[in-house]
């Protein structure tokens, strides 16, 4: 019976395709510019709403620029730059932090920064696999894992 | 606000709206006493002209602040009203309506405030306006609750009775379900 189950759950990892395969960085990079900028739908919602919002107004990109990339016209969302997320510094008047892709995935999906302040209600929380959150990593920061600034 | 000013609210004297928008300090919640909207021209997406206190007497009316050329925070507010009217069938009996008003005279002309309820489906009930540069300031003491820059504009909803008075505020982009609650117990 054990052995079935086994099996089952295998076959069930197999057939998943965030489990087809480690990404390579430049595949993981060119997933995250794409969740990033709308080419596939990300599921969000503001934190005191029941039901996610049209996936088309929770698009990343229709509020932040990224590196060096084109502004976001009369927008106040800060331009999302390697320095931004890795550099350790104040954020909403915490304590000095940074973030590393764990944290960012939890700022992402609960709300708190790596000094755990709430972050504004106007950003939606959203629901990501772990692959997707790791390719917006991978895409603002060129980094893979958990690498931060020495300090 | 100043002495003058509250003087005169104590002995019911009427006050300028810049006045009497000052005595609205609260975040959010139930505005008291309530603040009659004023007599300001607007524009509408339907090329009309008209009077804001005009537009929303006789109507519980829901309000945001909204600029068509915004693609940050929005289109969020878009989305909700949306659903908003989804949550309202009945809005033509009950006399409800929304209002999405801008905070950008210059670039809110009608044809793009017909775009933005084109793009959220509007149907019947929902209108846009926009003030005159000359007023914007007005509607910053109404509604902006110190966030007075169009950029920077507040996400709430403001709730409006019947007579025409500003009665209760929400938090910062509500959800539909509370909008839609709120304006059936008004």
């Amino acid at each position: 019976m054990l052995v079935g189950v086994l099996v089952l759950e295998s076959a069930a990892v197999l057939a998943d395709p965030a489990n087809a395969g480690t990404p390579t960085p430049e595949e993981e990079f060119r997933r995250g510019r794409e969740l990033f900028e709308g080419k596939f739908d990300l599921q969000g919602r503001i934190r005191t709403h029941v039901a996610d919002l049209p996936p088309e107004v929770v698009r990343c990109g229709n509020c932040h620029a990224v590196a060096d990339g084109p502004e976001v016209p009369r927008s106040l969302a800060p331009r999302l730059t390697h320095e931004l997320l890795i550099k350790r510094r104040s954020r909403r008047g915490g304590p000095a932090s940074n973030y590393d892709r764990s944290s960012f995935c939890a700022l992402l999906r609960d709300g708190f920064d790596p000094a755990h302040v709430l972050i504004s209600v106007e950003m939606p929380r959203y629901t990501l696999a772990d692959g997707e959150c790791a390719a917006l990593w991978r895409y603002l920061t060129g980094s893979g894992g958990n690498e931060t600034e020495p300090h | 606000m100043g002495v003058a000013a509250l003087m005169a609210v104590a002995v019911g004297e009427d006050i300028t709206p810049r006045a009497r928008a000052q005595l609205v300090g609260a975040d959010h919640g139930r505005v008291v006493p309530p603040v009659p909207i004023p007599n300001l021209a607007v524009r509408c997406a339907d090329g009309t002209s008209a009077t804001l206190d005009a537009l929303v007497r006789g109507h519980v009316t829901a309000v945001h602040l909204m600029f068509t050329g915004c693609s940050t925070v929005c289109p969020i507010q878009g989305a909700i009203f949306q659903r908003v009217q989804a949550l309202l069938p009945d809005q033509r009996s009950t006399r409800i309506q929304l209002l999405s008003l801008s905070v950008d005279p210059t670039g809110d002309t009608p044809a793009a405030m017909r775009r933005w309820l084109e793009r959220f489906n509007a149907r019947d009930g929902w209108i846009a306006a926009a003030p005159s540069f000359q007023d914007l300031n007005v509607i910053w003491d109404l509604f902006g609750q110190g966030r007075n820059a169009v950029e920077n504009h507040t996400t709430q909803v403001n709730i409006i009775d019947r007579r025409g008075q500003l009665i209760f505020r929400t938090p910062q982009l509500p959800s539909a379900d509370s909008i839609a609650d709120i304006l059936k117990r008004v």
